[in-house]
């Protein structure tokens, strides 16, 4: 029955000429009937501080998609962050719904009177094929290993990754190259015990240039289960508010290089040396920033071959900072990667108090569109700004590192009940469609993951909201578009493939996309690489470059398919998971 | 040249030896584009005659194009310390603030505005003249609705109206404060008397490209208009050179 139903909006949706002038919506919010609804809740402290951190720790609300059980269906991780919260692995039943096996699984208790969880990384650190998960929280970030048949263990002390931090955000990608997934982790706040601190110093010392946060610690896969912080000897020595990473290969020259956006002051761009460091190469690529950067993207908006980067900060009436859009321009003569913010020219700089952004592409044109969700806290009819302002514009100016000198939030809101905002890519330039698509709910958004949850074809989204219920959008758009995903397999790569570039030349236009480990804010999106392809039934050419730096192509490859594709190995083969499974 | 030949024929007539000998080399080092030379030079003209509006303004537009914003600042705290009566000195100690707000971060615009609010309502404790009250005026339209700040701003900008009004000799910069009147308006949720009072200033100085660009519009374009025209980071123009000049 599952078997049929797929395979009848499998080809509902791959039949026929593309739509044109369709003006209905795209997605369905399907939260309820999914079974995925259950609450986010933030964590509430209980220290001196706690009427403060309420409003700096309105956190958490994540989810990470990734097929944990091997069923051909992309599962759920999505995290809560209370105190007595539990977070939830989703099982895919393969028909919309979802069964929360988080208990059974061995992975639901996130959170204690110590530890709250911040984010969640999928990530096949042993090379097993099996999903594993890593839980980053303020407080003992956790490793689990899947061990098959539904369970995980918890490896962290065995794997070396036992140690306090204030994590919010994690991505994975082969940094050296040397075959497995690396783990860069990023913290908010400095490791101290935020649940009971011993000293009320420990907030930002500044709005726009603090170096006192939690910044980003490089663990290394050694392989045989074991990660060693090599953050100095990479050559990386950040201290800023980090919230989030995003790495790519931006100079495309073979390996990935890492953006990490940061809270109350300066993003930092890593370039890779290919050498196993990394240089810090903010100042001439995207120059030093005072914003508050709160995700990193990458993704080829304008199809020329080179991977942009979209990271979103804050932008409202009090504080109009804009989100930048860094247009990749390349790589001159003389070597020189730079970039140009493009984002006001293209209608992506406001989107009020941002956080997660992704790039997707929810209508299979062919150009990626832009889904951001936003709003700090939506609480009481009161702004919070007027207390922060008093505080900044006291005289003499006060210490704002310490916890004590900040106002206590009450129940008032700070850029609460934002609309979400989908920017449709009009080849280019961008148009604003949220409200069209039902996606312009006011919850408080922070993760965004994509993943094509029923295997039709069409990109799904699943986004966490904090302090509230996530919401699941089926997209429904009309039939027409045609589409191909690939599921890449790593032999000399990583076994997950991450870094590895997809180069898809259909219909007169040639499209690069990449599998990534996890960017985005509170958001893992599907491995899979998914390509729009609009009227072209055929993919005339396909060009993958592993992360090994083995090169594959393929040509006349027919659209409207999910293919398997494995390093050094034969022409990708269709994979239908129903099948498989039988 | 004829600009600068008039600068120097109104600090001549205007200022003591000093400062004239002083203000005349700032000049010829800025024609020169040696602004950083012509830095402690406009200070030397501004610690002679502190109330100066050509040395200031064309100071601090050496401190713009030099970016010395903080220079700046701490020379105006010291002049105004050693002349607490200079109310012009107060009003550029403010606007030495304003011209740094672009180059600073969202946060860091407030706190500098804040300040500039402060020196401005000093110079007005001072002495009540068009342009203090039309800076501070307009100063309180870029504040975020949430702080409430514009009706002083529309309190104000009436007064440096009624100033303007009274004066029979109407100099241009005067429709400034008909237009920032307008704004304040507006952003109180007047609208009619907005309309009312940028087409008064219409009337009394035709052809004002920022009175047109607003009579033209309405509605969410006119609200989208204005809020653009507020942005703290866009340069706002200090240059005061309209008041002395025409």
């Amino acid at each position: 029955m599952r078997l049929l139903a797929v395979a009848l909006i499998a080809a509902g949706a791959a039949a026929g000429p593309p739509e044109r002038g369709f003006e209905g919506r795209f997605f369905e919010d399907i939260t309820v009937r999914a079974g995925v609804a259950a609450k986010h809740s933030n964590r509430a402290f209980h220290n001196p501080y706690a009427e403060v951190m309420a409003g700096y720790t309105a956190l958490g609300a994540a989810v990470a998609v990734a097929d944990f059980d091997g069923d051909g269906f992309e599962d759920l991780f999505v995290t809560d962050s209370a105190e007595t919260g539990k977070n939830h692995l989703y099982r895919n039943n393969g028909d919309l719904t979802f069964t929360d096996v988080a208990g059974k699984a061995g992975v639901a208790g996130g959170n204690d009177a110590a530890d709250a969880t911040a984010d969640a990384l999928w990530l096949d650190y042993d090379n097993d094929g099996r999903p594993d998960l890593f839980v980053a929280r303020f407080g003992h970030s956790r490793l689990f290993h899947n061990q098959g048949g539904g369970r995980f263990e918890d490896v962290t002390r065995r794997a070396g990754l036992d140690r306090y931090a204030n994590a919010i955000t994690t991505v994975a990608f082969d940094y050296d190259r040397d075959g497995d997934l690396d783990l860069f982790v990023g913290s908010y706040f400095q490791p101290i015990d935020i649940f009971k601190p011993k000293t009320p110093r420990f907030f930002p010392e500044s709005f726009e240039t603090a170096n006192n946060g939690g910044g980003l610690t490089l663990w290394r896969n050694e392989g045989g289960g074991q990660f060693k912080d090599v953050t100095r000897e990479a050559g990386i020595d950040l201290a800023g508010w980090t919230l989030d990473l995003g790495h790519a290969d931006a100079d495309n020259d073979g390996d990935d290089d890492l953006y990490v956006a940061c809270d109350f002051g300066t993003d930092r761009f890593l370039l890779n040396n290919g050498d196993g460091t990394f240089r810090d190469a903010t100042r001439e690529t995207v120059g030093i920033d005072t914003k508050k950067g709160m995700n990193a993207d990458w993704g080829d908006y304008d199809n020329d071959g080179w991977l942009d980067l979209y990271v979103t900060n804050i932008t409202t009436d009090y504080m109009r900072e804009g989100n930048f859009l860094w247009r990749n321009n390349g790589v001159d003569d003389k070597g020189t990667l730079s970039f140009s913010d493009v984002a006001r020219e293209t209608g992506t700089h406001d989107t009020g108090w941002g956080w997660g952004a992704k790039f997707f592409d929810y209508d299979d044109d062919g150009w990626l569109d832009l889904y951001v969700v936003n709003g700090w806290v939506s609480a009481g009819p009161e702004s919070y700004v007027p207390d922060i302002f008093a505080m900044i514009t006291r005289t003499p100016a006060v210490d704002f590192a310490d916890a004590r000198n900040w106002p206590p939030m009450g129940g008032k809101s700070l850029s609460g009940y934002e609309k979400k905002r989908l920017f449709h890519n009009e080849a280019g330039t961008f148009r604003e469609e949220a409200a069209r698509h039902g996606l312009d709910s006011t919850r408080d958004g922070r993760g965004i993951a994509v993943a094509d949850l029923d295997n039709d074809g069409r990109l799904d989204l699943f986004v966490a909201n904090a302090n509230a219920a996530p919401y699941l959008y089926r997209n429904v758009r009309p039939a027409g578009p045609h589409w191909a995903a690939f599921l890449l397999e790593g032999r000399k790569s990583n076994r997950d493939a991450v870094g590895a570039q997809l180069r898809v030349t259909a219909g007169g236009h040639t499209q690069l996309h990449f599998v990534d480990g996890g960017n985005g804010f509170a958001g893992q999106s599907s491995r899979r690489v998914h390509f729009g392809l609009a009227s072209a039934a055929v993919i005339d050419r396909l060009e993958v470059r592993w992360p090994s730096g083995a090169r594959q192509t393929f040509t006349h490859l027919p659209a409207d398919r999910l293919y398997r594709l494995v390093e050094a190995g034969p022409d990708p083969q269709p994979f239908t998971p129903e099948v498989r499974k039988k | 040249m004829r600009r600068f030949r008039t600068l120097l024929l109104l600090a001549a007539c205007a200022a003591p030896a000093l400062h004239a000998a002083a203000f005349d080399d700032a000049i010829k080092a800025v024609a020169a584009h040696q602004d950083a030379a012509a830095l402690p030079l406009f200070e030397a003209a501004l610690n002679a005659e502190p109330d100066s509006l050509p040395a200031s303004n064309e100071y601090r537009k050496a401190v713009i194009r030099t970016q010395e914003y903080d220079r700046a600042v701490g020379f105006y705290e010291k002049l105004t310390a050693a002349h607490p009566d200079a109310a012009f000195a107060w009003l550029n100690f403010g606007y030495a603030y304003v011209d740094k707000i672009p180059a600073a971060g969202s946060i860091t615009q407030m706190i500098l505005a804040n300040k500039a609010l402060t020196n401005f309502s000093k110079s007005i404790e001072r002495r009540k003249s068009w342009i203090a009250l039309y800076t501070r005026g307009n100063s309180y339209l870029y504040w975020p609705k949430v702080f409430g700040r514009a009706p002083l701003g529309v309190a104000d900008l009436e007064q440096a109206v009624a100033i303007a009004r009274a004066e029979p000799r109407k100099i241009k910069v005067y429709v400034r404060s008909w237009v920032a009147l307008g704004d304040g308006y507006w952003k109180t949720g007047q609208s009619e008397k907005a309309k009312a009072t940028w087409g008064e200033g219409q009337q009394l100085f035709p052809g004002d490209p920022q009175l047109q660009a607003r009579l033209a519009r309405d509605g969410e374009e006119l609200e989208k208009y204005l809020y653009d025209q507020l942005d703290p980071n866009k340069r706002v123009d200090t240059n005061l050179a309209p008041l002395y000049e025409e």
